[in-house]
């Protein structure tokens, strides 16, 4: 690797890397994101490797291991180029055929493409399957082409062409005008216009000043970050770069979560290889800027992920967050002006900056410009990242993209912004998500994780769940957040056990007033969102449980009995081999009985429960009906017993 | 030659005695004269020290305990000269550690999570010098040490297992598995077992929403494994 | 350093450039109540006892006046139905936790016989994490034996094991200590790490 000491250098690399791509005629992506990893999609990869070397084609077909490709449901995935075939689930059994029929020759195979479930179409592009139909992966888009550990794969696509523009064409305060024009709002949550806040870093008085990359990605079920960040590492790296060069920084800081080893183990690649071709260093291609970049690792602390606590560690401190009334873009490591920004805007800006703030402009609603990342989770049919307009509706996300509530089920709720948002109801699917819409109906946009609920989710188990999460995430320095949290959580579980009162609903209320006022951080102040909202949309759902101690969805333990119905019960024995307490009394031919007593509540027997049977059942409240005795005859099954 | 009596260095033994003196060669691989003249020696000095000493028998047994002390006292300098070893060992890594870290204070997380991978755990003797080494205090040490969930200030065990409770997991049946995972391996939540095989944890998010609710061990993922795959996986890993 | 004038409860006050909210009351007069300030370590801003409101603009917030440095033209009120709420508030929910003398006189003061919060036995510490004597330990007799270790509700004051015994020797956080911890227990800190 030679280094680019110049502009016209980096353009004679991306000249040839080009030529050299073109030359290819066949590859296929295969993605290796983290979520496909759990999947054997590596297996899958190594098996593609097989095949072509079988065929004696290496030098002629490419294999790719990509990062996330976004349709996380169906994965191990690839895509066929330049046909641009998707095939999805794939097995390793499958690749003989997939390498034989699409890389070597030019069929399809059917079999493996999306099926339309309206239609029964096979469905081969990706821009046709519904999943994708609406997206506009301005950011994500190129993980499919690139191989994250290959600098040469991202030149070959125009990376670093911003860059090279900003240094020849543009100064430091065009790029950043360039940059505020756009109206780039962030992307980790807080939605504060990035262009502002880099003018304010870079007219702060002090030196050096500092741009960081918040890859914490703290919000559970969010994941967004991590795709870009091993995906196109290199993207999130060119836009740091040019935001040192817009305001004056000659220092960068990228803080990621220890819970994503590829994904440091790839931002560290793209920074070595980036180093080796002098587009970080000293003198980046030959002008007079200089920039290093230094990771640091998270360890495990949610609250570390806030701006003035990652400063803190940056500093080598513990993450706590600081008291904080002078801006962090004022003072921020070592009191000096330190500009903080998510991965996904990070992202964003060397595509503002090649196809300028008008274009980007052109997306989204008045308030909210450009694509925004959603992580499409839970009960939904397909999970994924999805990368949409801002201005789409949530029912077109979560149902025209997300295909609906998986199993049938009905729609309940759609939480957004982590456990600083809160839960959006049916009547209001048709919110556009944009940052200022989803704040006025008492959520916020967050980061992007988009946890889609149905009618067997309970609001009140989903409330504990987030101010359990935060009471365990809580630094614990200042009282209203730490005591808050500790009495919300003590509350909300005494409701969840069966013993709540009247008097507890009006405690919520008032902590929650209480800790938005007085929390010292963004965290105590933002903690009671998600009981508020669950509160003010399903209020009913809460006094079930305080009145009539009965829990609607089946969910919290205490209130939920397990019952095996002796009408339905076939004495498969499938419930009384699994159960890990042995608390089902039971033999041949005999209706199997729960003893209560001794049931830890695991659902176990609910789910091995064969379906034809579903002879266990849960009933809301505490009390199963009196069992029948035991050596009640059970019902023969019509289909044999297994 | 063979006779029921012989003479050593001029003394008549009888067939005991010899039987005696074979076995004492044996083990102190001495000849049967040196043998005598030893035992001579022996009783010389015991009569040298007077007629208020102990009995003979006594003498030799305090002798026997002596010899035993010194071997166990022998054992276990050996085993403490191994375990310096190892300490040394150790302390040396993490001054590696330290030096790719260039001596650096504001690295200081970031040196403590390579220690904390390196041995799966961090012992007091490796953060006391780190503390050292970069002169900090220990009282910062300990509380980024307990603060955040990636250090153990105990040994964890050979396998740890990581259940995933974030949002996605949790409204797919996390909270289940965990209770399932927990009645199978016996263990609660950031906890090891008594035979150091596997620490429970649970874990905000991994990424893999697609797969909820799911579990890793030692980085393998599994999705929602039920109580007979969990079983199997408890034997599958040593 | 150039000076800053602004209102405080209705009245002028003109300070040097950076001085907090807190002091700023002070030298005119007016005593706003604290948990975890001491005039030998530097402010924390962790009870949130201290807090004022600020009127900049025409947005108004509460802030803690320990640490908000004094800005030009803002407007302060330190007594009003809010802060007493919040500080009732604060009081209500430390009194399960640290019902020590002092926090129970002050509980009184401001109309709080009994607290509507619980907490269970093993959780009532007497320690209201104000966080002085490891400043003092820090910052003046920079022992650094007294530090925090663990977070939430499992935050608490521990002594590390290499120098805890000097402890005796030293006492001079004792005194310092108003959740009770050092009047519950006699001799030294609670945990040795």
């Amino acid at each position: 690797m030679n280094k680019l000491t110049s502009v016209q250098d980096l353009n004679a690399l991306r000249a040839k890397l080009v030529a050299d791509r073109n030359a290819i005629k066949k590859s296929v992506s295969v993605c290796l994101g983290t979520g496909c990893r759990a999947y054997p999609s590596a297996a899958v990869a190594d098996a593609f490797a097989e095949q072509v070397k079988k065929h004696g084609l290496e030098k002629d077909i490419v294999i790719r291991r990509t990062g996330c490709h976004g349709f996380c449901e169906r994965g191990p995935m690839a895509m066929i180029f330049p046909e641009k075939i998707c095939y999805f689930q794939i097995k390793v059994e499958d690749v003989p055929e997939i390498v034989e029929r699409s890389l070597v020759n030019d069929e399809v195979v059917d079999r493996l493409l999306f099926e339309d479930e309206a239609t029964g179409k096979r469905i081969a592009q990706q821009h046709e399957i519904p999943f994708y139909k609406l997206q506009n992966q301005i950011v994500l888009g190129n993980n499919i082409l690139i191989d994250p550990k290959s600098i040469d794969d991202y030149i070959a696509l125009g990376g670093y062409s911003a860059l090279a523009k900003a240094l020849s064409d543009m100064d430091p305060i065009g790029v950043l005008q360039e940059v505020k024009k756009a109206d780039l709002r962030g992307r980790g949550g807080g939605g504060f216009p990035a262009g502002i806040k880099w003018e304010t870093t870079r007219n702060a008085p002090g030196e050096p000043k500092y741009v960081i990359v918040n890859a914490d990605e703290g919000d559970p079920g969010a994941y967004m970050d991590q795709a870009v960040l091993e995906g196109n590492p290199h993207s999130v790296l060119e836009g740091l770069i040019l935001g040192a060069y817009a305001m004056g920084s000659t220092q960068g800081f990228v803080y990621v979560r220890q819970e994503y080893p590829q994904a440091t183990q790839h931002i560290g690649i793209a920074i070595e290889e980036a180093k080796k071709y002098g587009l970080l260093g000293d003198k980046i291609l030959g002008s007079d800027f200089n920039f290093e970049v230094m990771i640091h690792q998270g360890a495990g602390a949610f609250v570390s992920g806030e701006s003035s606590a990652l400063m803190t560690a940056i500093e080598g401190m513990v993450g706590e967050p600081r008291p904080k009334y002078v801006r962090t873009a004022v003072k921020g490591v070592y009191e000096r002006p330190s500009n903080l920004n998510n991965v996904e805007t990070w992202a964003n800006v060397p595509l503002i900056i090649n196809n300028g703030s008008d274009w980007f402009r052109s997306m989204g609603t008045d308030g909210s410009k450009g694509t925004k990342i959603f992580s499409l989770v839970g009960k939904v049919k397909y999970t994924g990242l999805v990368e949409v307009p801002m201005g789409l509706s949530l029912r077109q996300i979560i149902f025209d993209m997300g295909g609906g509530i998986r199993g049938g089920k009905k729609f309940k709720a759609v939480q957004t912004g982590g456990p600083s948002g809160g839960c959006i109801p049916e009547q209001y699917l048709d919110t556009p998500v944009d940052f200022d819409e989803l704040s006025k109906m008492g959520s916020m946009m967050g980061s992007g994780g988009m946890i889609v609920m149905d009618e067997n989710t309970c609001m009140v188990d989903v409330a504990k769940y987030f101010t359990s999460f935060l009471a365990d995430e809580s630094c614990g320095k200042c009282v209203p957040c730490r005591e808050g949290l500790r009495q919300l959580k003590r509350i909300l579980k005494k409701i969840t056990d069966g013993n709540g009162e009247e008097t507890d609903l009006q405690l919520i209320e008032e902590l929650g007033g209480f800790m938005h006022d007085a929390s010292l951080c963004a965290l105590g102040q933002t903690a009671t969102n998600p009981v508020m909202s669950t509160f003010k949309y399903f209020k009913d759902e809460y006094e079930a449980h305080v009145k009539d101690k009965k829990c609607p969805s089946c969910v919290c333990q205490a209130l939920t009995t397990f019952y095996i119905d002796p009408e339905k019960c076939t004495a498969c024995g499938m419930c009384f081999k699994q159960c890990p307490t042995d608390a089902i009394l039971g033999d041949k031919k005999v209706v199997h009985i729960i003893e209560q007593e001794k049931c830890i509540k695991c659902g176990t027997c609910f789910n091995v429960c064969p379906t034809r049977f579903s002879a266990v059942v849960k009933i809301p409240g505490t009390t199963a009906p009196a069992p029948v005795p035991f050596g009640t005859k059970a019902k023969k099954s019509s289909k044999g017993d297994k | 030659m063979e006779k029921t009596k012989s003479r050593i260095v001029g003394v008549r033994v009888n067939k005991d005695q010899e039987a005696m003196l074979s076995e004492l060669q044996k083990r102190a691989k001495m000849t049967k004269s040196e043998i005598l003249l030893q035992g001579l020696e022996t009783l010389a000095e015991y009569y040298t020290l007077g007629p208020e000493q102990e009995p003979m028998e006594t003498a030799l047994r305090r002798m026997e305990k002596d010899a035993l002390h010194h071997m166990m006292s022998l054992k276990k300098i050996r085993r403490k000269e191994e375990a310096i070893r190892d300490f040394v060992r150790e302390i040396r890594a993490v001054d590696e550690i330290i030096d790719k870290h260039g001596c650096d204070k504001s690295m200081l997380i970031q040196i403590m999570l390579d220690v904390q991978k390196q041995n799966n755990w961090l012992s007091k003797p490796a953060l006391l010098w780190i503390s050292e080494r970069l002169g900090v205090p220990m009282a910062q040490i300990m509380r980024i040490a307990t603060f955040y969930t990636a250090f153990s200030l105990e040994p964890q065990g050979r396998h740890m297992v990581q259940v995933c409770t974030g949002t996605a997991c949790h409204v797919r049946g996390a909270e289940e598995l965990l209770t399932r995972m927990q009645g199978v391996i016996k263990v609660a939540p950031g906890e090891t077992d008594d035979e150091q095989k596997f620490t429970l944890k649970t874990v905000n998010c991994l990424g893999c929403c697609a797969m909820g609710p799911v579990i890793t061990v030692d980085g393998d993922y599994y999705s929602n494994p039920n109580v007979e795959q969990l079983k199997q996986m408890g034997e599958k890993y040593e | 350093m150039k000076d800053v004038t602004f209102k405080i409860d209705g009245s002028d006050v003109s300070v040097a450039e950076g001085t907090t909210l807190l002091e700023a009351a002070k030298s005119i007069g007016i005593q706003i109540p604290t948990l975890c300030h001491h005039q030998d370590v530097e402010s924390a801003g962790v009870c949130r006892f201290c807090m004022v409101e600020v009127k900049k603009g025409n947005r108004t917030r509460l802030v803690a006046s320990c640490v908000y440095p004094a800005e030009q033209g803002i407007e302060v009120q330190t007594d009003t139905e809010k802060i007493n709420s919040v500080r009732k508030m604060i009081l209500e929910l430390l009194l399960p936790v640290a019902a020590s003398g002092p926090i129970k006189a002050l509980a009184k003061k401001y109309g709080i016989e009994k607290s509507r919060f619980e907490v269970a036995k093993e959780e009532q510490t007497h320690c209201t994490l104000c966080g002085i004597c490891v400043r003092y330990c820090d910052q003046v007799t920079q022992e650094h034996v007294a530090g925090f270790v663990g977070r939430g509700v499992k935050r608490k004051v521990a002594l590390m094991a290499e120098k805890g015994d000097q402890c005796v020797f030293c006492q001079k956080c004792y005194d310092l200590c108003h959740g009770g911890r050092f009047i519950e227990i006699a001799e030294g800190f609670p945990e040795i790490l």
